[in-house]
């Protein structure tokens, strides 16, 4: 007689615990379902931004770069420019309306920044530790190589670094730029103008005898003139990360250019058409010798956006 | 005590659909009108006694399917005025231009939730008390509120309230729905087999199928620290094994009382939010002046006839806007609808609901309109 007594003691005590429990956890699901969230949002690192607010958004872009950035009949063209409105409309900023373009020749890229001039730079802008102390850094979204392009005349004479070695031969690049820095490690005497548009037209004014720049640069000059030059590869041994200049002070803007720019990515990874491959498609990849894909962008934060409960599958 | 499993549901007559509480006499007690267990049960005056039985159980009957019905139509109306801002001419707008049926319909959508767990809340504990009222002292029978309530509602309903629960709660939670059924139906480990053997064997397998089923999302809770999640897709099932069945005697009314406020609290705590969760869905406006410049409006857009659109802007006050100024129109998310946790369980999100889920799997794209960012 006493065990079941027991027996039905126990289970009564078992059940009082049972119905303890379970209300504290539907209490504590309670809070946790009225508690604020605590994972950074697109929307809260938008509100630290500089650009928050502001009506229209400024970019930095080549206006002399085909392909890239390119200032046509008034309206900008190029792989750059697309990026750049990509990364605008995420950021808020979709249409003329809202919408700056700035121009930007290579050596002004990094004053433009630091003077507050644009707010965003897009244009072969290469990530390096220089430059790191200057402006922040959200990419890469390109990684692209040297490369020297030499009219057709000049195709069989010029093959090697050592051919642009000798002084005959004027070789040109882009002031500011990390070729006139490579060109000099290769001891290769360069003639700095202002931008790679100049030394092209040089070229075809018979001035200079050889131009060296990114590929992606390059190959925008080939598709305008197409049977005026040859792209000659050349082992220069470097490749050039191209990203997105942030004004140093503003880390959450950098911070969600470098989100936006890993979105694409992912977009890519898995088979869908990204925003990257549109743009790639539309101007470089149809004149690049090898395809290139997007390239996973670097220190991207984990933020969460509305689209996050969307299936991944 | 072989009569107790027995005990669990309520019968599908009409008279007293009811979750019969156990019975304490050893054999089973001669059929009655009124269920056992109730204090009827007294032979000193049957009748009075009886009459007064059916009134309480009608008026109980009266007061939860006011509730069931008022509530919401109450809320309904209440959450206008918070929509308006507080103000009168503006809740008049929205009176003359939201529809009774949009109202009700639009109350469902963002308060199901909330309806569906005070009624899970509601049966489950009524029928743990129910099941325990006999230990009561003698002469202090009066049954609990909550008791009452769930004897009085048909079975259908208690399983129609636990499906909706099954499809609006965040995927999270509904592990805490396992021992919710269990209380409400008093389902005992003891039906599953009558042996102790297979028991503990079916018991452990479910729950192993269960784990199985989770553990990518454990490991990804644990390893990004959430405790909770684990804690609250872990625990509850287990409970479900204890829950059923009698409570002590001394924690009856204490519990009863408790959890009575606790769900009253509950009600009012979660109903804020819910009061203030905009019936009208969130736009931005694109408008467009003579000159060419154009302006974002953030809002909830009341009506729209031949010459204005009328707008209820996000931040307070209506705007109305000609017509023929406006260039485009986005539907934008609110900044409420933001993740809180980054789980998945087999790619639905943990603060989904299955329907939601199944809702994004029937349009998975989900595109976010540059205005909506634009402007804060």
């Amino acid at each position: 007689m006493n065990a079941p007594v027991t027996g039905s003691r126990v289970r009564s005590i078992a059940t009082t615990l049972a119905v303890a429990l379970t209300l504290t956890l539907a209490a504590a699901a309670g809070c946790d379902s009225r508690q604020e969230s605590d994972l950074p949002s697109v929307q809260e690192k938008l509100r630290e931004t500089h650009i928050y607010g502001q009506a229209k958004l400024r970019i930095g872009v080549a206006t002399n770069e085909p392909l890239m950035g390119e200032l046509r009949n008034g309206v900008y063209t190029g792989f750059d420019v697309e990026i750049a409105r990509y990364i605008a409309a995420s950021l808020g900023y979709e249409g003329d309306q809202r919408l700056e373009f700035v121009p930007v020749s290579t050596e002004d890229r990094i004053p433009a920044l630091q003077g507050g001039m644009v707010d965003l730079v897009v244009s072969t802008f290469s990530i390096t530790e220089e430059r790191k102390k200057l402006v922040s850094f959200a990419g890469p979204y390109f990684v692209t190589t040297q490369e020297v392009m030499v009219p057709l005349r000049l195709k069989d004479r010029i093959r090697t670094i050592e051919d642009l070695r000798d002084p005959t031969y004027k070789v040109c690049t882009s002031g500011g730029s990390t070729t006139e820095a490579e060109l000099e490690k290769h001891q290769v005497k360069a003639l700095v103008v202002k931008d790679v548009g100049d030394c092209v037209t040089g070229i075809r004014a018979g001035r200079y005898d050889a131009v060296s720049s990114d590929e992606a640069i390059l190959a925008g000059f080939l598709a305008r003139f197409p049977t005026e030059f040859e792209i000659v590869d050349m082992p220069f041994g470097t490749s050039e990360m191209l990203g997105i200049g942030v004004p140093i002070g503003d880390p959450a803007l950098r911070d969600l250019v470098a989100f936006f720019l890993h979105k694409s990515y992912q977009q890519g990874r898995d088979g869908q058409t990204s925003p990257w491959l549109t743009a790639y498609n539309r101007t470089l990849g149809p004149w690049l010798r090898a395809e290139k894909r997007q390239p996973q962008p670097l220190d991207v934060p984990k933020l969460v956006d509305f689209d996050d409960k969307a299936p991944r599958r | 005590m072989s009569a107790a499993p027995a005990t669990a549901t309520g019968g599908p007559d009409a008279g007293g659909p009811v979750p019969t509480p156990r019975d304490p006499t050893p054999s089973g007690a001669p059929p009655d009108a009124t269920p056992p267990g109730r204090p009827a049960k007294e032979p000193a005056r049957p009748d009075p006694a009886g009459s007064d039985q059916a009134e309480r159980r009608a008026r109980a009957s009266q007061s939860f399917w006011t509730a069931v019905v008022g509530v919401p139509a109450v809320f309904s109306v209440l959450r206008l005025g918070v929509e308006a801002g507080g103000e009168l001419q503006t809740t008049l707008l929205l009176v003359a231009n939201v529809g009774p049926v949009n109202l009700l319909a639009g109350f469902l959508t963002t308060a199901a939730r909330l309806l569906t767990t005070a009624l899970v809340a509601v049966f489950a504990l009524g029928a743990v008390l129910g099941a325990s009222v006999d230990r009561l002292p003698p002469g202090r029978r009066r049954r609990p509120l909550f008791a009452r309530w769930s004897e009085i509602t048909p079975a259908w309903f208690v399983a129609a309230s636990f499906l909706l629960a099954l499809v609006t709660w965040p995927l999270l939670y509904l592990p805490l729905l396992v021992p919710a059924a269990a209380a409400a139906f008093q389902f005992t480990p003891e039906r599953l087999h009558e042996r102790p053997g297979p028991r503990v064997l079916i018991v452990a397998a479910l729950f192993g199928g269960y784990l199985w089923l989770l553990l990518p999302t454990l490991r990804d809770a644990w390893s990004q620290g959430e405790p909770l999640p684990v804690l609250l897709l872990v625990v509850p099932p287990l409970l479900a094994l204890a829950i059923a069945g009698p409570l002590p005697g001394a924690v009856i009314r204490p519990l009863a009382s408790v959890t009575q406020a606790a769900v009253l609290a509950m009600l009012v705590w979660a109903a804020l939010p819910v009061i203030s969760t905009p019936v009208l869905p969130l736009t931005v406006t694109t408008v467009g002046s003579g000159s060419g410049a154009t302006e974002d409006v953030r809002g909830h857009v009341v009506t729209t006839d031949d010459v204005n659109m009328v707008i209820l802007q996000e931040q307070g006050g209506v705007r109305y806007v000609p017509v023929d100024q406006v260039r485009g129109q986005v539907l934008c998310p609110s900044e409420e609808e933001l993740p809180r946790h980054r789980l998945r369980i087999h790619d639905f999100h943990v603060e989904d609901s299955l329907l939601e889920g199944l809702g994004r799997r029937v349009r998975p794209v989900h595109r976010i309109d540059a205005a909506c960012r634009a402007v804060g």
